[in-house]
């Protein structure tokens, strides 16, 4: 047993040094020092007469003469036993503080093996955390399996590898290639023509016309415009509490259709963040700053409306840190940050950039924040939803103020009544909860003409009840032409101002350079190549979702506090060839699947579960659970349902009764019918308090606040929607009837055809066997005739293949 | 005629076994051996081997599961627990300006008075302890000496919404875990057969904000709160599909779980194995959760006690199913009852509208610790009653009285897993407004909940963006005196 446990240790310290590249003293050891040791053994006073601000005075010690990494053969240095805390004199350090964790205490042991090397001319206890300093580009290193390596990637993947002695997975079966390439490029399985076309290539390069084919593919933006969206908070709902809906599509559309036309990253940036200052900006452009509008606004009555504008602001502000910078900007809110150089003044006057824009807090229309298109016609489905939205609106507003009308009904005096036109008076008793919704709008209307939310909410559903469609709209951002003044917030609290403040970005960054500047130069800055920070974590987020993580794992934190680069030198590469290759995120896409990195099988190896158990190397592919809208569109291709169309409106694709209910607002559900009941998720309408309950079980987000990475839950209440739901019932019965019309004949022979349609692949024999008994037995249970029978058992069958886990996860 | 004699989670542990066992000789010597060993255990434990498992706390525990009866819009502690006849004198003057200066309310810009307004309501000293309740409350006066009232509650945000998420998740902010999420994030589940965190609902409509308040936020969404609603189904997509019957269902789960055995032994992938788990959990709620809300069995004196009819659905039921709910060891139930929203307008006066929300719960809230008690269940339950803040000493100059949001003080009150019983904590001021003694802030309450269930709320931590978060951020106290 304890044997066991020692090669456990063993095993798991040899897993803990790999996970980081060698160690670095600037970038590794050098942090860890000075976070946790500098500050009772720094420069002033130091205990115990010992410093640990710079590798010398480490080497050197302090009052007992002794070198604390000095190596004495058989023993650990004093430096690894008391951060240990087993050393026999010394208190566990950092004294009264939580102790390191293992993997920094790795780092320190593997340094102090090493024989504690440093650059000479070290600056005392001063260090620039790495994702500071600019990216450099070193050459793909050299391997010695040549053969292997397909692209740059891989020189430096493989010798990272060669380094541990671990070899690399063999490349995934066509099959399983071919699925995963769709389903990451496209977030669509292979059809049947493209399997067999794929199987058929015989010719070299048959695999790289697959990419080529799926980089063109429309679906390519529809599928990668989702993570950015997550990053964006989009959604097509007002959030808080009232959470009504909005139109922000367009800049949803917008999104897919930059990416699908490559536009380079630093535009795609420019655009979103200032799109509106741009010179002679196109509508497109203007569009595109939906970005910043998918704030929460606050319809609540009550409220103080500058607190929620304020609150857009610093979302504003601590999205642009998460999306763009990959910094926990946000920290530094209410005090300077704890572990990254941002104060909280450089905070606020990063938010002064967000804050001279139109909108307010509470939602109401603002001059310049809303962008209408009245040549386009919206569907006599969106005019309904319109209507029965505003009607419920409009409800709410006057059953708030019913009683005040009644009061005034009964104070009524006879001459009055009889002014009121006669429809109105014969029904002006009939008690409130008694009214229809005209009899109220009537009422309400003869009591109170003359409140302008009522006659703007009167005026407006007027229209569209005469058919005056409201035409489609979308929030923009529109600078005011006196900007704000600024302010830092003491605490955070809005209401007590410290120092006026202009607009600036933090100084640990590149400066920016220009006078007054304002969110267009703001947006130019984050994009110029020598912001160290932008290209890395727009990388870091495109591979994580290749890989399952990040090169990053902390992929929304790249300070301090963040985890090391496990290949820093690819990250590096890879931001510099993002610029070198003009900002085309197709060409990072293209290379990254192209790569023998990418192509490995993702099948578990018995070496790796102790040499690499999280799989940080990669020396192969991952499994993955799908996203959740992929969960549904792999479902709807399978069953032949999908409606191909691109963008527009939300739709309203079947959810349980009762989802609705769950706000604080009960909205209605009307579920879409033809074909936008079969859109791809991406189209789903998101409301933000009630979210299409099949999304939030697999772990979509809300839209509260940027998502950079999804969690990938496994729980019973996904068994209960696949199983279950009336949408993946409804599915399962197509794949069913599908399966019995392009493949008829001999039983096996379509389940082999259903394996296609869901997994890409032929099934094993004992596979397809077990299905031809499901299949029988649910034949001979069912009751009428051989056909009816037959219908039976093969959506069985179907609901089978619907809910095995390789049907939702990419291998 | 059973190819399988064993159980699922056996055979598959079986068969994982020996396929890493069979890959395992190819060569790999002993380090390998003690991997597949990790392996085989990890395998062994089968369907227990999941996120929601039973964790041991970190110490004793008190409790082991909490009923939070939330009262949505903030009910008026003056009308019902914390009795000020001073403010009765005073009534109609206005508030001196010491209590107001560099205050915020809600709805300031608009009718937001300043004048004192004195209770109506009646009020008497009850049980062993003299606890002042009103007369709204008659079934909660006579439960007096198995609670802990306390007067100095006090939250932070004045505004429903993000009260309410304040209250949940020691945070204004959305996305953030609600404290029952982090329960069970700590404690994992006594219960396979249900979520570890539950949401009940009752009263006109939803809670203010919906569903973030029992969101998991940054947590795994295992943690989320799942609503149950009232009816036949309260889970969505629990029922079987229309059509289909519960024998074909089982032949279908057994078909997805022998592929997906199989697929596991293949890719050598754990998370096939939760998934399988997952599937089976599922299939146990098909049947578990139905009969959890059947109240069939429940004897005719056990309705009478909460006032409730079987299929009715009430918060007077909903405490029934709460029962039900620990009875079974599910962590962490939550009930919300709306609107307790006392601003005096048509609909929220404290006239007729407050009498008639006291009555839907006075009852059965009192029932429900009765009946706790009875059966044994109240010393490893605690059981929470409060709203997201309580109201103002000065009432609202509206058609009929009501009072606005006030957060500075308010009363909840405790009972059972490990909470004094028949005590009176904490003191206001003669007219209500700010505590003078014993404080009781909204991080303190949740540092106290952890604390009675075992855990320190200062360690149990989950780090995001970062940062080590916690329910109370960097604050919290355990307030000793409600501890038993």
């Amino acid at each position: 047993m304890i044997a066991v446990k020692k090669y456990f240790w063993a095993g798991w310290l040899v897993t803990s040094t790999l996970a980081a590249a060698p160690v670095d003293y600037l970038r590794d050891v050098k942090p860890i020092l000075t976070r946790h040791c500098v500050l009772c053994h720094g420069a002033e006073d130091p205990e115990a007469g010992f410093r640990a601000d710079t590798a010398q005075s480490l080497r050197e010690g302090g009052d007992s003469g002794i070198s604390p990494v000095a190596l004495t053969p058989g023993q650990e240095s004093v430096l690894i036993q008391v951060v240990r805390g087993e050393h026999e004199e010394i208190r566990r350090m950092p004294f009264k503080k939580p102790p390191l964790d293992d993997a920094q205490i790795a780092i320190l042991q593997a340094w102090v093996a090493a024989g504690a090397p440093a650059p000479a001319a070290e600056e005392p206890g001063k260090y620039i955390h790495w994702a500071f300093v600019p990216p450099g580009r070193v050459a793909p290193p050299a391997v010695k399996r040549a053969d292997w390596p397909r692209n740059s990637i891989d020189h430096f993947i493989l010798a990272r590898l060669e380094q541990e002695q671990i070899t690399p997975s063999p490349e995934a079966n066509p099959s399983a290639l071919l699925r995963r390439v769709s389903l990451d490029l496209t977030g669509l399985p292979p059809t049947g023509a493209e399997i067999d076309a794929f199987r058929q290539d015989r010719s070299p390069g048959a695999y790289e016309r697959a990419v080529e084919r799926l980089l063109a593919s429309p679906h390519f933006g529809e599928r990668w415009a989702r993570p950015w969206l997550d990053a964006a908070r989009y959604a097509d709902s007002n959030g808080y509490s009232i959470d009504a809906p909005r139109q922000i599509w367009k800049y949803r559309d917008w999104v897919v259709a930059a990416l699908n036309r490559d536009l380079p990253f630093d535009q795609f940036v420019i655009e979103q963040l200032a799109g509106d200052m741009l010179p002679t900006p196109t509508i497109d452009q203007k569009v595109a700053t939906g970005f910043n509008r998918n704030t929460q606004l606050n319809g609540e009555g009550g409220i103080d409306t500058e607190q929620f504008r304020v609150e857009s602001v610093l979302d504003r502000t601590n999205t642009f840190g998460t999306a763009f910078l990959g910094l926990t900007v946000g920290c530094a809110q209410c005090h300077d940050h704890k572990f990254d150089p941002i104060k909280q003044r450089e905070y606020y006057q990063l938010s002064a950039f967000f804050n001279n824009s139109v909108d307010d807090g509470h939602g109401k229309a603002t001059p310049g924040g809303l962008l209408e298109f009245p040549d386009e016609r919206p569907t006599a489905e969106s005019r309904e939803r319109d209507l029965a939205e505003m009607r419920a609106e409009l409800t709410r507003y006057l059953d708030g103020r019913g009683m005040a009308v009644m009061k005034w009904v009964q104070a009524l005096a006879a001459e009055e009544r009889a002014k009121l036109k006669p429809e109105l008076r014969e029904t002006i008793d009939v008690t409130w909860d008694q009214k229809t919704f005209a009899q109220k709008r009537a009422a309400y209307g003869a009591y109170k003409s003359d409140d302008p939310e009522f006659r703007s909410r009167d005026k407006e559903l007027a229209q569209l009840e005469r058919g005056e469609a409201k035409p489609p709209s979308t929030l923009v951002m529109a600078e005011l032409p006196a900007p704000r003044d600024s302010f830092l917030f003491i605490n955070g609290d809005f209401t007590r101002h410290g120092d006026k403040v202009a607009p600036a970005t933090p100084a640990i960054l590149p400066p920016l350079k220009a006078e007054k500047p304002n969110r267009l130069d703001l947006a130019r800055w984050v994009v110029d190549p020598a912001n160290p920070l932008t290209a890395r974590v727009a990388i870091n987020r495109i591979w994580q979702q290749y890989f399952g993580r990040g090169l990053v794992e902390t992929e929304n934190d790249f300070g301090s506090q963040g985890s090391l680069p496990t290949h820093p030198e690819l990250l590096d590469w890879l931001a510099t060839e993002l610029i070198a290759q003009h900002w085309s995120m197709k060409a990072l896409h293209r290379m990254i699947v192209l790569s023998a990195t990418y192509r490995q099988s993702s099948l578990a190896r018995p070496d790796l579960e102790l040499s690499d158990p999280t799989n940080k190397l990669l020396a192969r592919q991952s499994r993955l659970r799908l996203d959740a809208e992929i969960v549904r569109d792999v479902a709807l291709t399978a069953s032949g349902l999908l409606a191909g169309k691109l963008g527009g409106p939300p739709v309203f694709p079947p959810q349980p009764d009762g989802v609705m209910t769950l706000g604080q607002i009960r909205r209605e559900w009307r579920a879409s019918t033809g074909e936008d009941r079969y859109r791809r998720g991406l189209y789903t309408h998101l409301w933000r308090a009630t979210p299409h309950p099949a999304f939030a079980v697999f772990d979509a987000p809300d839209g509260y606040s940027a998502c950079t990475r999804r969690l990938r839950s496994n729980t019973p209440l996904q068994a209960l929607t696949l199983l279950n739901d009336q949408q993946f019932v409804e599915f399962a019965a197509a794949l069913a009837h599908r399966v019995q019309k392009e493949a008829p004949g001999e039983l096996p022979a379509q389940i082999d055809f259903a394996f296609r349609l869901c997994l890409s692949r032929e099934p094993q024999p004992t596979e397809r066997q077990r299905l031809v008994e499901l299949f029988q037995q649910q034949f001979s249970a069912a009751k009428g005739d051989a056909t009816a029978r037959r219908e039976e058992a093969w959506l069985t069958v179907a609901r089978v293949f619907l809910n095995l886990d390789e049907t939702i996860t990419r291998e | 005629m059973n190819p399988y004699p064993l159980t699922p989670a056996e055979r598959l542990s079986q068969i994982t076994r020996r396929h890493f066992l069979s890959r395992c000789t190819m060569g790999l010597g002993g380090i390998a051996l003690a991997s597949m060993d990790k392996r085989g255990a990890a395998a062994a434990a089968g369907p227990l081997a999941n996120p929601l498992s039973p964790k041991p706390p970190m110490f004793a525990p008190r409790a082991k599961n909490i009923i939070y009866l939330f009262m949505c819009g903030g009910p008026s502690q003056l009308e019902l627990f914390d009795y000020k006849p001073r403010l009765v004198d005073l009534n109609g003057q206005p508030i001196p300006e010491s209590y107001i200066a560099g205050k915020r309310f809600a709805f300031m810009d608009t009718s937001h008075g300043t004048k004192l307004l004195g209770t109506r309501r009646k009020f008497a000293q009850y049980g062993q302890s003299g606890a002042w309740v009103s007369e709204l409350f008659p079934y909660t006066a006579k439960i007096v000496d198995d609670i802990t009232i306390v007067n100095s509650c006090a939250a932070t945000l004045f505004n429903h919404a993000p009260a309410k998420l304040f209250m949940n998740t020691g945070s204004g902010q959305f996305g953030r875990p609600a404290m029952g999420s982090w329960i069970n994030y700590g404690l994992g589940s006594e219960c396979q057969d249900l979520p570890g965190f539950v949401v009940l609902q009752s009263g006109p409509r939803g809670p203010r904000g919906g569903a973030v308040n029992w969101g998991s936020g940054f947590l795994p969404t295992t943690y989320q709160g799942v609503p149950f609603r009232g009816g036949a189904e309260p889970i969505l997509d629990l029922a079987t599909p229309t059509g289909i019957t519960a024998e074909r269902q089982r032949q279908t789960i057994d078909a997805i779980r022998d592929l997906n055995v199989q697929h596991a032994v293949e890719t050598g992938d754990d998370e096939i194995n939760t998934r399988i788990s997952a599937y089976e959990m599922a299939s146990r709620m098909q049947t578990s959760a139905p009969e959890l809300t059947d109240l069939t069995h429940e004897s005719e004196a056990t309705l009478k006690l909460y006032g409730v009819e079987r299929e009715t659905p009430s918060f007077g039921r909903n405490c029934l199913l709460a029962r039900r709910l620990v009875e079974r060891g599910v962590r962490f139930v939550q009930l919300y009852h709306t609107s307790w929203d006392s601003h005096g307008g048509p609909g929220e006066n404290l006239q007729g509208d407050f009498e008639k929300t006291c009555r839907e719960v006075d009852q059965a809230q009192a029932a429900l610790i009765q009946d706790l008690k009875a059966r044994g269940l109240l010393k490893d339950t605690l059981v929470v009653w409060g709203g997201e803040f309580g109201r103002t000493p000065m009432g609202e100059s509206r058609d009929t009285t009501g009072r606005n949001h006030h957060v500075d003080a308010f009363t909840m009150w405790f009972a059972g897993g490990g909470v004094k019983a028949g005590a009176v904590l904490g003191k206001t001021d003669e007219l209500g407004f700010n505590p003078i003694e014993d404080r009781f802030h909204v991080h303190d309450i949740h540092a106290t909940m952890l604390h009675l269930l075992g855990m320190d709320h200062t360690k149990l931590t989950f780090r995001f963006q970062g940062r080590d978060f916690r329910l109370t951020d960097v604050h919290g106290e355990v307030l000793t005196k409600l501890l038993a």
